[in-house]
């Protein structure tokens, strides 16, 4: 637990101190929305709709983004290979992992559900409360996974590349739940009537953080 | 009696269809110094990462502590201090934040101050409120070295520990060596040619993977005495 700390602590002091994912991240959820909201041109009657889907592009390409810096700094001055060596035990290690990147996604959902309220003109109040669920669910799933596979990514040439191409398909009935689960919640209907969808997410996030607890030790090792 | 820390058993590793290291045999000892002479890519970091664990043999076994080092559990991974090319330091961290954070990952107490007695240590006073990316090659390479001691391993594997270092650092690091191996720490280190510390060492040369024992009279004549 000493050492789950300490490496959350660590990446949070470092993000601190640069920005560079937060700022990044939520220029990126900022450039999403504005494309969307041109393009779509929503009207009221689609209004929640688009806004979910919006807000869920927003979140997997932060999440993509977050993870991947998350990574950047261990494999800076081969530093994995020290977090690989220590005395700790490597599902402690992904677990600091996946909470920065937890971390990281979730004050850019922040800015990201304001964005969407203000671009898609929501109303600030109960609707965006009913968000939370789906949101933290989902971010919770996405970073789990994104993590398992940045550190994949991470060790290849082209793993900015890669990480897209082997995250989203995997997330994909993920990304499907959290889209209707929150036009659920944009709409005003209550927790119950997502509940279906909810059920699915929570799935996705045992499925994923289970695999990534399981896998990331074999992730990291060199051959 | 000398306990075995190291023995490695017709250790054999390939990249792809080249071979790195054919059949290496070396063993080492509790309070004794190895030294693996050889030239650039000779195989010297790919021995020490095997060693570590860090990195697989292709056949052949890599025993540490007892263990097989595929297999290195917590405890053993806990015995070992580890220096490479690269620092294993995070650039924007301070010198302190650096070593405390390893001091707290290995569950050392009291992490700060361990962290300020061994930045003291390798002369790094003046500089350990720094960010790390700010340091030199040298200062980076000394505080590396400091990490890799502070938590008083039982075996230090230290890949070229004098590189990029000024001869004043060179006569700290090799007393800081010395100290470990007087305490009973079996280190090994690779340099690219012969050098003294000061003490025996048990010496060995790489090439074209494979590691011979050098004897008194293969040693070159030329050695430089590191800061006894």
């Amino acid at each position: 637990m000493a050492a789950f700390a300490a490496i959350l602590r660590k990446d949070l002091r470092l993000e601190i101190r640069s920005g560079q994912s937060t700022i990044a991240l939520f220029a990126l959820s900022l450039l999403i929305m504005v494309v969307l909201v041109f393009a779509l041109n929503p009207q009221p009657v689609d209004r929640a709709r688009d806004a979910a889907a919006a807000l869920w592009v927003a979140l997997v390409f932060a999440g993509m983004l977050g993870a991947t810096r998350a990574m950047i700094a261990e494999n800076e001055n081969g530093c994995m290979r020290a977090l690989t060596l220590s005395p700790i035990d490597p599902a402690a290690l992904y677990a600091a992992k996946l909470a920065a990147a937890f971390a990281f996604m979730a004050i850019v959902e922040v800015a990201a559900v304001v964005l969407i309220t203000l671009f898609f003109n929501l109303d600030f109040g109960g609707d965006l409360a009913r968000l939370t669920p789906s949101l933290m669910l989902g971010t919770l799933g996405f970073a789990a996974l994104a993590t398992l596979l940045a550190a994949i990514s991470s060790r290849t040439r082209a793993g900015d590349l890669l990480l897209p191409i082997l995250a989203i398909p995997l997330f994909i009935p993920a990304i499907i739940a959290g889209v209707k689960a929150s036009e659920a919640a944009l709409s005003g209907f209550p927790l119950a009537a997502a509940s279906q969808w909810l059920g699915i997410l929570v799935a996705f996030d045992v499925l994923f953080v289970t695999l990534g607890a399981l896998l990331f030790e074999h992730v990291i090792r060199e051959d | 009696m000398a306990r075995l820390v190291v023995e490695t058993r017709a250790l054999t590793k390939t990249f792809g269809v080249t071979p790195v290291l054919r059949e290496v045999g070396i063993q080492i000892h509790d309070g004794r110094c190895a030294l693996l002479i050889g030239g650039n890519g000779s195989g010297k970091s790919t021995l020490l990462r095997i060693l570590a664990g860090l990195s697989q043999p292709t056949s052949g076994d890599a025993i540490v502590f007892g263990e097989n080092s595929r297999n290195l559990n917590v405890a053993g991974r806990r015995r070992i201090g580890m220096l490479t090319h690269q620092s294993w330091l995070y650039p924007n961290l301070t010198a302190r934040e650096n070593l405390a954070f390893y001091a707290e990952l290995y569950g050392l107490a009291d992490q700060n101050d361990l962290a300020t007695k061994w930045i003291e240590s390798v002369r790094l006073g003046a500089s350990a409120n720094d960010r790390v990316r700010e340091f030199s090659r040298g200062m980076e390479q000394r505080l590396s070295i400091a990490r890799a001691m502070m938590t008083e391993p039982d075996l230090l594997l230290l890949d070229e520990p004098f590189a990029a270092l000024d001869p004043d650092a060179v006569a700290i690091v090799g007393d800081l060596i010395r100290t470990a191996v007087a305490r009973g720490c079996a280190a090994l280190l690779t340099a690219h040619s012969q050098l003294d510390l000061g003490i025996e060492m048990d010496r060995y040369q790489i090439a074209s993977g494979r590691v011979m024992p050098l004897r008194d009279e293969t040693r070159a004549p030329h050695r430089s005495r590191m800061g006894a």
